[in-house]
């Protein structure tokens, strides 16, 4: 029974919260959209994300799909942007890596062999500004702290469900909170100096940690169903 | 009030011009419902034909149980509603004929008549008998079905309605603009006198192929990570954002022989920005009055982080 067909919310999550979701599942109605479920109980089927373009190549048969990697304070994102999403597609191509952009993306896990990954498959990407991007921030972390308390007090389905299955280290999360809030408040003079080289350094391992998994994960998906609805 | 005092108290409400007694309402039901332990429904019908042979009511009363807009809190209840059409919108699907709001003096509620049911079309300011029409809800908002088992009743009273101003409420929204619809930009209107509808196709749904007159405008989607407006941006709006009026957005148009080139430059500038909208909240729509790019206080926002933090 759908008139208006209702428009699914588009979350906010940190890379480190969304990247680490395994599990999937649907509401009772029969037209439920499939949702991810995230370690912190949070239902998601989109996303509003603003980061860092990092890397944007071409893929598939023809080189006719883009794979991207947006970073945000916590950890990357992997998007695959092919033709079938025009209005993302023809918007990627006139934007650089190393820029800040702003994406509304559908979330899609697939299935590897030995796990499953999140990636996401953007409907809309433009380019950003630093004073968008420290909302976003701030945003995301107030949303992620309201799931972490959800957490601790243990009473919504959701929450039940993902402690059941993450078992998430709650305390973990508040430090990655914290720590993108600071990272981000870096330009408005708050930290010191020292601290900042220091976060760049551990960045940096991360994001090769990062890429090894990804280039394994790649073997074993099949690029053309990242294109389905 | 307890189960048999609020059924006596529906009866009562039915049946109290023709001088009905609630004690002896109450009392008889208590037997029923109490004593007995006759079904509900089957109490009802007693009580109904005693009051019909003693107190000579009208047998068909009984259909015309009115509910109130403002009882409707449920879904999966039938009920019949008099109500007037407050206003039509674009049904979005070939299965649904009509769709709108509808109000009494109790208050507004979404209806939707299922091209199944093959009734006749109702019109916005007129007052109608909704008879047997189901409850449901939709995504936390609660509809009434009209399908092919119920009536529709055009009245010649006119049906007082709790006034608009308590529908749409003045709001202000901070979000993203995570979604432009195609039908923004530089579109067409009818140009027929007091129509204004957007032309699709070369075409005003309602007269055809008439002399069509420009506008601007955005029709997207606000979306605050809770929940998501969608927001209609007149060519003040749109003007105030991004420097482009109509008169500019038919330049551009006429350079790149392209209507389309508008939407594009109005994508590449607007999407994914934080916007803070004033305006007017319908059920359907979130029409800015003010919009303006959100400029947060990062300072101050960051303390909101902060008391959150200490909290958990
Ligand atoms: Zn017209």
């Amino acid at each position: 029974m759908t008139v208006f067909l209702k428009r699914e919310v588009a979350r906010r999550v940190f890379a480190k919260e969304l990247m680490s979701s395994t599990y999937t599942l649907r509401d009772d109605s029969e037209k439920s959209p499939l949702y991810v479920l995230t370690p912190l109980g949070l239902k998601c089927n989109r996303v509003f994300i603003i980061g860092v373009l990092t890397e944007k190549e071409e893929r598939g048969e023809d080189g006719n799909i883009y794979r991207i990697r947006i970073v945000d304070q916590t950890g990357s994102f992997i998007g695959y942007v092919g033709k079938y999403q025009p209005e993302a597609y023809e918007a990627l191509e006139d934007i650089d890596t190393l820029t800040l952009v702003a994406l509304t993306a559908k979330v899609r896990v697939f299935e590897g062999d030995t796990r499953k990954f999140v990636t996401l498959r953007p409907e809309t990407i433009s380019i950003a500004d630093p004073e968008s991007r420290d909302y976003w921030v701030i945003e995301t972390a107030i949303q992620t702290l309201e799931r972490i308390r959800e957490m601790e007090k243990g009473e919504s389905e959701t929450a039940k469900l993902a402690m059941e299955i993450y078992n998430p280290d709650l305390e973990e999360y508040k430090r990655a909170v914290k720590e993108a809030v600071e990272r981000m408040m870096e330009d408005y003079g708050e930290l010191e100096v020292e601290e900042e080289i220091l976060e760049g350094e551990e960045e940096e391992e991360e994001f090769e940690f990062d890429e090894e998994d990804i280039s394994f994960e790649e073997e074993e998906i099949d690029l053309t169903e990242l294109l389905e609805d | 009030m307890n189960r048999v005092e609020k059924l006596a108290e529906q009866i009562f409400e039915e049946y109290k011009d023709y001088g009905v007694d609630k004690k002896e309402i109450i009392e008889k039901l208590k037997k029923l419902l109490v004593e007995f332990r006759v079904p509900e429904n089957e109490a009802l019908r007693t009580i109904r034909n005693y009051i019909i042979r003693e107190y000579g009511a009208p047998a068909t009363i009984r259909r015309e149980r009115i509910t109130k807009i403002e009882e409707i809190r449920e879904p999966n209840r039938w009920v019949t509603v008099k109500a007037k059409v407050i206003q039509l919108w674009e049904s979005s699907s070939p299965s649904i004929a009509q769709v709108g709001l509808i109000g009494d003096e109790t208050g507004h509620i979404r209806f939707l008549v299922w091209t199944k049911a093959k009734k006749q079309p109702v019109e916005e300011g007129k007052s109608y008998i909704f008879r047997n029409v189901v409850v449901d809800d939709f995504g936390g908002v609660l509809r009434l079905n009209v399908t092919k088992i119920s009536e529709i009743e055009e009245i010649g009273e006119d049906v007082e309605v709790k006034p608009p101003e308590d529908v749409s409420e003045e709001v202000e929204v901070v979000g993203a603009l995570v979604a432009i619809q195609q039908n923004s930009g530089l579109i067409q209107r009818c140009g027929v006198e007091g129509c204004s509808r957007v032309i699709k196709m070369g075409k005003c749904p309602e007269h055809g192929k008439t002399q069509p007159k420009d506008d601007l405008r955005i029709k997207g989607v606000l979306d605050d990570g809770y929940r998501t407006y969608e927001v209609i941006i007149n060519e003040d709006g749109v003007k105030a954002l991004t420097g482009i009026d109509l008169e500019k957005a038919k330049k551009i148009a006429g350079e790149t022989l392209d209507r389309n080139a508008v939407l594009i430059e109005l994508k590449k500038m607007l999407l994914g920005k934080y916007l803070r909208v004033v305006g007017t909240a319908t059920p359907r729509y979130l029409v800015a009055r003010h919009v303006e790019f959100f400029r947060p206080d990062i300072r101050k926002e960051v303390e909101k982080v902060r008391a959150l933090m200490e909290e958990i």
